[in-house]
């Protein structure tokens, strides 16, 4: 029977004011992870130098718009109970794309960056398709897609970067800064707030939460749930391909191998954001700050001058701790949803 | 046909209807009508027809001959969108809800109201607030539909299925999945939308809940509408009788001719929240206990908490007169105790593995050599164990999802004798199979108990329990209301006892 999805009626007052806190599970991860990032400003800001100047934090912007504009979409992916673990191939295929196009074919520059996000979000769509309507699980349809991107960008490029001209106005503006601050960090924030506003005010966005909690319920209600599958992944080709061209004006060339195992800090931003792993619940302003978190640590173990290989340890280590502490806080909830 | 003397306009009509399914025929020529403002209650065994009615009138199903009428007009073969056009609204037994989402977003699931800027969430949960407190209820369209009690889940339910006002309303036991102390909440909100006008269909076991909102009530039995009654002038041993028809077979005892055993299991006043708030039962050796009580009573988490699965609130629970604590599915397997799930296909059988693996999973221990499981043990003892139970199979590696439901219940019951459990739990242990094999399961549990073994049988058809059981426990409202000793067990006892006894009936 499915009736433990709620709490019991007779709660005691206390245990009543406990159960609607940790309900919205939502609002505790924000403010534990708000916490979270201001203890690390604190120490990092004591223990490393020149972390608070100001070229560093631009820096600091720098970097999580590469991870944070693709966060966005996978949150609402994570949200709807999916997965695509296919984004660093993506990324740098899409780079590779946008380098080739601009000069092996001849393409201005922003039909080049247009081209790169048709053919990105027709990779997006195979991968839709493929989880919709054929119910291939995504894990393994974007698994798959990341093996294929990684490969025909390396055959392609025989894993040599394409270097892009030098005098590329609109490339040195991508790669540049408006009014101090890094464009790709102005992308990421209007990335952001346009990803918050569909993912709350919506159909399509309530129909991903929908699809997420009750796939049942929302095909019911008359919810599409394989174009809403479609779409979430389609999307997820065209951030890719934004982050492609940043990535290619960053680099001044096309690089097939680039963004290594960056899908692993998109998923880990979104998940330490307080997005469900089962769907049906999370928020972007969660992902945002996970993006925060984990570029923080990323850029303080690099100033704190640890071992590179021993970074990967206690990014890894770390991450894995903010996991389960925001699995421990939601473990009332899903426990009575599982059980 | 209608209980009140002037006619209201007819809402629903089904005239003549036979629905009949290869081998069965689950409506044999029915004829039914449900008036505007009308509560009308269907009653009926499981089994009875009440369901593929439902199905009938909102357009899931088409009957094979006969015709659905809704507000004057053939329904035909238009199905579900024919059926709400006309204005029929269903809630079936599970919730539809998405847990996460706001009651406002849930109420407008997939037709969210647009605004000037995406979604209007103020107009929404604006009306969704009007909705809910044209029914009386005060439920913050705001909230995580996950954190609302599930009685005021089916409210919201209830008051999503009314927004495109509907003329007919059907509520298919909506409040089996709750606490008794939630019930009033929902029969406040069906009365309020009756008084708006609508027709109701008020499917539900509970004679109180029955007599507290509705006026009529169809008796349904065996495919066909026996009767319908006024319930002020009928009392519960009549519709009993009714639902029951007079079926001498049903009514046979069990003969007792054995010594009932030392008591090997003891619950002493067990709470399991919310549903189960004091039950005290033994449990003998040699004895088969039946357990009867509505969809919704708490057999289910009752027998979950004794085999471990569920936290207990209260009581303790002794095995062999030593108490278990604190309750683990770990140490009351220890203990002897197995259960045999309700869902068999979900919970019970393992579909993927062959029938011997699913038989030897109990226990590996005693099918394999030096830690090393042995093909030729396993296959000894399932085959034992299969001819024992007769599970017919060419070949017992053949997966269990080939196989019949009454060879797969079979099967899951191997498994805990193969683990040579000494207290058995079968939760519904003959739901969804074929008469021979349910004979086969009876004649199994007697067996076992012969050996000295106990055995609790849950069923939801209770003309079953008098056949095999030599003691039976109702529980209701949260504890066992009576027990019945063989050969003094009758259904009609059992049904009248499950539904609410007389006395509750007068104090109401």
């Amino acid at each position: 029977m499915i009736d433990t999805t709620s709490p019991p009626v007779a709660l005691s007052p206390g245990r009543r004011v406990l159960s609607s806190l940790t309900a919205n599970t939502t609002l505790i991860n924000i403010v534990g992870l708000l916490a979270a990032i201001v203890l690390l400003y604190i120490v990092l800001s004591t223990t490393a130098t020149g972390f608070l100047n100001v070229a560093n934090q631009l820096g600091l912007l720098r970097q999580a718009a590469i991870i944070g504009i693709t966060a966005t979409g996978m949150t609402l992916v994570i949200i709807a109970g999916e997965i695509d673990v296919s984004v660093g191939p993506a990324v740098a295929l899409s780079s590779v794309i946008t380098a080739e196009a601009i000069m092996t074919w001849g393409l201005p520059t922003p039909l080049a960056i247009l081209v790169t996000m048709v053919i990105a979000i027709g990779w997006g769509s195979l991968a839709g398709v493929l989880r919709a309507r054929f119910r291939v699980p995504s894990f393994i349809a974007t698994l798959g897609l990341w093996s294929m991107l990684r490969g025909i960008g390396q055959f392609w490029t025989n894993a040599l970067p394409v270097p892009l001209p030098e005098d590329d106005p609109i490339m040195n503006v991508l790669s540049g800064s408006i009014l101090g601050v890094p464009t790709p960090a102005w992308a990421m924030i209007i990335t952001f707030l346009v990803f918050g506003f569909i993912a709350r005010k919506t159909a399509y966005g309530r129909s991903v939460f929908a699809t997420g909690g009750n796939p049942a319920a929302a095909r019911l209600a008359g919810i599409n749930v394989s174009r809403v599958r479609i779409i979430l992944f389609a999307t997820m080709g065209l951030l890719a391909a934004i982050s492609g061209v940043f990535l290619a004006a960053r680099l001044g060339s096309g690089n097939a191998g680039a963004a290594n195992g960056l899908e692993f800090d998109v998923i880990a931003a979104v998940v330490i954001g307080g997005t469900a792993m089962a769907g049906g619940r999370g928020s972007l302003i969660g992902t945002f700050l996970g993006v925060l978190f984990i570029t923080l640590i990323g850029n303080g173990l690099v100033l704190l001058g640890v071992n590179s290989f021993l970074q990967n340890v206690i990014r890894g280590a770390i991450i894995v701790a903010a996991v389960l502490l925001n699995v421990t806080l939601s473990r009332r909830r899903s426990a009575q949803a599982d059980d | 046909m209608s209980a009140s003397t002037e006619q209201p306009e007819i809402i629903a009509q089904a005239i003549g209807v036979t629905r009949s399914y290869p081998g069965v025929i689950a409506l044999d020529n029915v004829d039914f009508e449900v008036g505007r403002g009308e509560v009308r209650a269907l009653l009926g065994q499981n089994g009875a027809g009440k369901s593929t009615l439902i199905r009938l009138l909102s357009g899931v199903d088409v009957p094979s001959s006969g015709t659905i009428l809704i507000a004057g007009t053939d329904l035909g073969s238009e199905g579900v969108h024919g059926a709400a056009d006309r204005g029929v609204a269903t809630c079936y037994q599970e919730l539809s809800l998405v847990a996460d989402l706001t009651v406002a977003e849930n109420f407008f699931l997939g037709k969210w109201p647009r605004g000037r800027f995406g979604i209007d969430t103020k107009a929404m949960a604006t009306r969704a607030a009007e909705a809910l407190a044209s029914l009386g209820a005060t439920i913050d369209p705001n909230a995580i539909t996950g954190t609302l009690t599930l009685a005021q889940q089916q409210i919201v339910e209830i008051a999503r299925a009314l927004q495109d006002d509907p003329k007919l309303l059907i509520l298919d036991e909506p409040t089996s999945a709750l606490a008794s102390a939630e019930v009033a909440l929902v029969l406040e909100t069906v009365r309020r939308v009756a008084a708006k006008g609508v027709a109701v269909i008020y499917v539900s076991h509970r004679m109180d809940e029955i007599r507290q909102i509705a006026a009529s009530a169809t008796v349904m039995r065996n495919g066909k509408v026996v009767k319908t009654l006024s319930l002020g002038e009928s009392d519960t041993a009549t519709i009993i009788r009714l639902m029951i028809g007079t079926d001498p077979e049903n009514q046979r005892p069990q003969a007792v001719d054995h010594e009932p055993g030392p008591v090997v299991l003891e619950a002493r006043e067990l709470a399991i929240p919310p549903k189960v708030t004091d039950v005290s039962f033994q449990l003998r050796a040699g004895e088969i206990l039946g357990l009867a009580g509505l969809l919704g009573s708490g057999r289910t988490e009752l027998l979950r908490a004794i085999a471990g699965f569920e936290r207990l609130g209260g009581g303790d629970i002794l095995v062999d007169g030593e108490t278990i604590a604190p309750v683990t599915p770990r140490r009351m397997r220890r203990a002897g105790i197995a259960m045999t799930p309700e869902d068999r296909k979900r919970e019970g059988a393992l579909m993927n593995l062959g029938i011997d693996e699913n038989i030897v999973m109990s226990d590996y221990r005693s099918v394999s050599r030096s830690g090393v499981l042995s093909v030729s043990l396993m296959r000894d003892a399932s085959e034992a164990l299969a001819r024992r139970l007769s599970i017919k199979a060419h070949d017992l590696a053949q997966p269990i999802s080939t196989m019949s439901g009454g060879n797969q219940q079979k099967a899951v019951i191997a498994r805990w004798l193969h683990a040579d459990a000494d207290i058995l739990l079968l939760d519904e242990p003959t739901r969804g199979v074929d008469v021979e094999a349910k004979a086969q399961i009876y004649a199994i549990m007697r067996a076992v108990a012969d050996e000295g073994k106990a055995v609790v049988f849950v069923s939801s058809e209770l003309e079953e329990l008098p056949l095999c059981c030599d003691r039976v426990l109702v529980l209701r409202d949260g504890s066992i209301q009576r027990e019945f000793v063989a050969p003094h067990i009758t259904l009609s006892d059992l049904l009248e006892a499950s539904m609410a006894s007389h006395s509750t009936q007068e104090a109401s």
